[in-house]
């Protein structure tokens, strides 16, 4: 079954549930969670979020692929981390001050479950038992973040950091 | 005397096939029937070996310290002295009578004629785009070993399990070794640094000799310990010896056990020290340790050891020169891609738990004989009885002890391989296709490496990154000289190769599983070959996951062929990168990124995974979240290998070899050694 613009069905609980974000969330919250979700297809080259400025909005990526960028003095903008589907773009809608931490620019088509960050906030101080499901799958995302960031940080595969510490024997 | 229920260095397990009479070097046998030479007739014995053409190695007084050296005559014998030893303290001092073996052990141990540094091992040379090794025959010298003591004999006993027991052999040492005559002599004077008596192997010799001598004031009770041994009483003027000299030397030595007592109690002491690698006391002991390796030089069993190249000016030619290395040296367990044990602690960490826990898995006995060497020569005087009371205090279950894997090459002798063909991967990475190899070379398993030589530099331990038809590729990085001379040899080079070497990637356990494969950098080398396996029998295996990380899409290997993985269908290939530029649109992030929130069950899965260290840590951690049990998950380790058959020493990781037992390890086979810092 199609929809007249012929897009199939989009049905917010079944692509939430699905996700990888979602899995981790009970019926109950992903069916609340749904409610104040929106759809959006996101061209290439497009902005979700601004390092520095207000973040507005919770993604949860579908599908495509967005970059966390960031700016470096005569580097330009240096991508960190890549977000890939079933991750969350923007957490820091969630959290005061609600600056970016990064630029994040999809690069490729990008679909994304898009939770407006005031209702979402509005939503889970009204409802406690969404709230503890929901927090701890936001940190869960934060803190692979967090790992993957520190593990690119290490350069492991950097042999210059190597060779300049010790003499190589070979 | 042999002390029941704990294990003995000296205890008889001679299943390494050592000299020619070592079966029937018994001292029970010929107990009964002991003999006295008088001490007057001492010479004679000296004078006998010396017709027989043997040179005699026995103490004498040489700067200051009773150290083994060739002997002339009786004259060179230390008569009257003894010697005075403490932590970090030796003195000869006067006796006051005519004892010729009136001292404990000195500096030197018979190591350093059956195990000689330097030793000359091959000469190789370079002419034109040919290459040669030239084994330099060995031609040990007839040797009388005159005084050795029991720690010395049962030195000699864990020598012989090291360097003959197998599965590969150290042939000049067993030369040295057959050709040796032992003259013990029974130890009637306690040092303050001795701990026989612990460590099970003195103050009396057991077995190990041709002849046992026991020191009385008048003379010497003799016992034979070979057919050697009594050929040699035979021609000397011995009568046979009372009951009173031969209670009296019984005694004298009895009295010595008594005076050594039992300092180092070793009831449970492997399993005590294994679980204690965390143990503050590590650091404690390198605030004091000055890693000067005095400890590793003047041990009777060190046998690590390493192979150096004294090149001709011309750079055409060189001789291989094995000489004794040290755990404690700040190289020894250095990689191109770091040092595993930078630390003094690490190091000590290493040196004790290996005499002391580890050598007994390795060789069924333990790596010290409680000569005390350690103690006395050590200039800060550490004193390894006090710190082993210190460091291992309360029992913990032994881990399982791995068995080693069999592999296929003979140490020493090399093949040769022509330089077929040349693939630049990367800026620095070099693809060599090696032919004209012998067919052995050819049936070696993926996973397996080879030691890959140029006359002037040295070995290196490369992977094998494809067998072909009737080649084999390595891919190397161009990291230093010994590389950047390889990654630089054209089609009709010649280099020498000794292998394939190692254990291999169980490909087998795969089989109606999925495999997932997880690698970074030039970690996919090592894979290659098990991916052709795979592919070879696509339908033996379930899904195939190949996860591949690179610092920057430039340094992503074998470019063409990860395309053509991924286009076939029937294997899924991820890759990401550290570092995007602008063409890349890929992931980017930690290889872990790849599959940290995919579906796919763990629980059927089987790992191979290899990379920088910490790279496989994060790896195992994701793939124990993902359900994958400790033995389905696969790594092969980088160490310091330099023998690639276990006899040298570096590559030592806890109780195993890597060259040997590895490189590819099971999780399960490494237990907590995995990722720890030090090892």
């Amino acid at each position: 079954m199609t929809s007249p613009d012929s897009r199939p069905t989009f049905d917010p609980v079944s692509e939430l549930s699905s996700s990888w974000f979602g899995t981790g969330l009970s019926p109950e919250a992903v069916s609340r969670l749904a409610s104040i979700a929106e759809l959006r297809d996101i061209a290439p080259e497009t902005e979700l979020t601004r390092e520095g400025q207000i973040t507005e909005d919770l993604a949860i990526v579908l599908t495509g692929r967005v970059a966390l960028r960031t700016l470096v003095p005569e580097r330009g903008m240096v991508t960190i981390l890549t977000v890939e589907p079933g991750d969350i773009v923007g957490w820091s809608a969630m959290v005061p001050p609600h600056r970016a931490t990064s630029t994040s620019i999809a690069i490729e088509p990008v679909r994304a479950l898009m939770l407006n960050g005031d209702q979402l906030r509005k939503l889970l101080r009204g409802d406690h038992a969404l709230a503890a499901s929901f927090y701890p799958r936001v940190l869960q995302a934060v803190a692979r973040r967090l790992t993957a960031t520190r593990l690119q940080l290490l350069d492991l595969f950097a042999r210059e950091e190597w060779s300049r510490r010790e003499i190589e024997p070979w | 005397m042999v002390t029941e229920g704990r294990p003995s260095v000296a205890a008889g397990s001679s299943g390494s096939g050592v000299a020619a009479g070592a079966d029937h070097r018994s001292a029970h046998a010929a107990r009964r029937s002991d003999w006295f030479l008088s001490r007057a007739n001492l010479g004679v014995l000296i004078d006998v070996l010396h017709e027989d053409g043997r040179t005699v190695i026995g103490p004498t007084v040489v700067d200051n310290a009773i150290v083994y050296d060739e002997l002339q005559s009786v004259a060179d014998l230390p008569v009257g002295l003894g010697d005075e030893q403490a932590p970090g303290h030796y003195r000869i001092v006067e006796r006051g009578d005519q004892r010729a073996f009136g001292f404990t052990v000195g500096p030197i141990s018979p190591k350093r004629w059956l195990f000689p540094s330097p030793l000359s091992v091959n000469v190789g040379s370079r002419d034109g785009r040919s290459v040669a090794f030239d084994r330099v025959p060995n031609d040990p010298p007839k040797l009388a070993f005159l005084g050795v003591r029991a720690c010395e004999l049962a030195a000699m006993g864990i020598h012989d399990r090291v360097l003959l027991g197998g599965p590969y052999t150290d042939e000049d040492y067993r030369a040295r070794r057959e050709n040796a005559l032992v003259i013990a002599v029974n130890c009637t004077a306690a040092g303050a640094t001795c701990f026989c008596t612990s460590m099970g192997t003195g103050p009396e010799a057991r077995d190990g000799f041709d002849l046992a001598l026991t020191e009385l004031d008048d003379g010497f009770v003799v016992q034979v310990g070979s057919p050697a041994g009594a050929d040699l009483v035979a021609r000397l003027p011995v009568r046979a010896a009372d009951t009173e000299q031969a209670s009296s030397a019984a005694e004298a030595v009895a009295r010595v056990a008594q005076e050594i007592g039992d300092p180092v109690p070793i009831a449970g002491l492997h399993d005590r020290l294994l679980a204690q690698f965390d143990s503050p006391e590590w650091a404690r002991i390198a605030e004091r340790c000055l890693s000067c390796a005095n400890c590793t030089m003047v041990c009777p069993t060190c046998f690590c050891n390493t192979i150096i190249q004294q090149s001709a000016l011309d750079g055409q030619t060189s001789t291989s020169e094995r000489i004794w290395d040290s755990c404690f040296t700040a190289g020894f367990a250095r990689v191109a891609g770091g040092n595993f044990r930078s630390r003094p602690r690490d190091r000590y960490r290493q040196w004790l738990t290996h005499k002391f826990a580890t050598w007994v898995d390795q060789f069924d006995s333990f790596g010290c004989v409680g000569c005390g060497r350690c103690i006395t020569w050590c200039p800060v005087g550490i004193d390894v009885r006090a710190e082993l009371q210190a460091i291992a205090p309360p029992l913990a279950p032994r881990p399982e002890p791995t068995k080693p894997r069999p592999v296929a090459a003979a140490p020493g002798s090399y093949v040769t391989g022509r330089v077929m063909a040349v693939h630049q991967e990367t800026v620095d990475v070099t693809t060599l296709t090696v032919g004209a190899l012998d067919d052995p070379f050819l049936a070696g398993e993926p996973g397996q490496f080879a030691m890959v030589d140029l006359p002037s530099f040295p070995q290196l331990p490369i992977s094998i990154s494809r067998y072909g038809r009737d080649t084999v590729d390595f891919t190397i990085r161009a990291a230093g000289p010994a590389t950047a001379a390889l990654t630089g040899l054209g089609p009709g080079d010649e280099l020498g190769l000794r292998g394939p070497l190692g254990a291999p990637w169980p490909i087998e356990r795969a089989m109606v599983h999925d495999v997932v494969i997880v690698t970074g950098g030039i970690g996919l080398a090592p894979l290659r070959p098990l991916i052709d396996a795979l592919l070879a029998q696509r339908d033996r295996f379930d899904a195939i996951r190949l996860y591949y990380g690179a610092r920057t899409p430039g340094d992503q290997l074998y470019r063409e062929e990860l395309r053509g993985w991924a286009a076939r269908g029937d294997m899924e290939v991820e890759l990401t990168v550290d570092r995007a530029d602008d063409t890349w649109t890929g992931p980017v992030g930690v290889v872990t990124h790849l599959f940290d929130r995919t579906t796919w069950e763990g629980s059927r899965s089987l790992a191979f995974v290899c990379g920088p260290e910490r790279m496989m840590e994060a790896t195992v951690d994701e793939l124990y979240a993902r359900g994958l049990a400790p033995d389905r998950i696969f790594v092969t380790l980088e160490r310091h290998m330099q023998c690639g058959i276990g006899l040298c020493g570096h590559c030592q990781m806890g109780r195993l070899f890597v060259c040997r037992d590895g490189p590819v390890f099971a999780l399960s086979d490494l237990g907590d050694i995995f990722g720890r810092e030090g090892i």
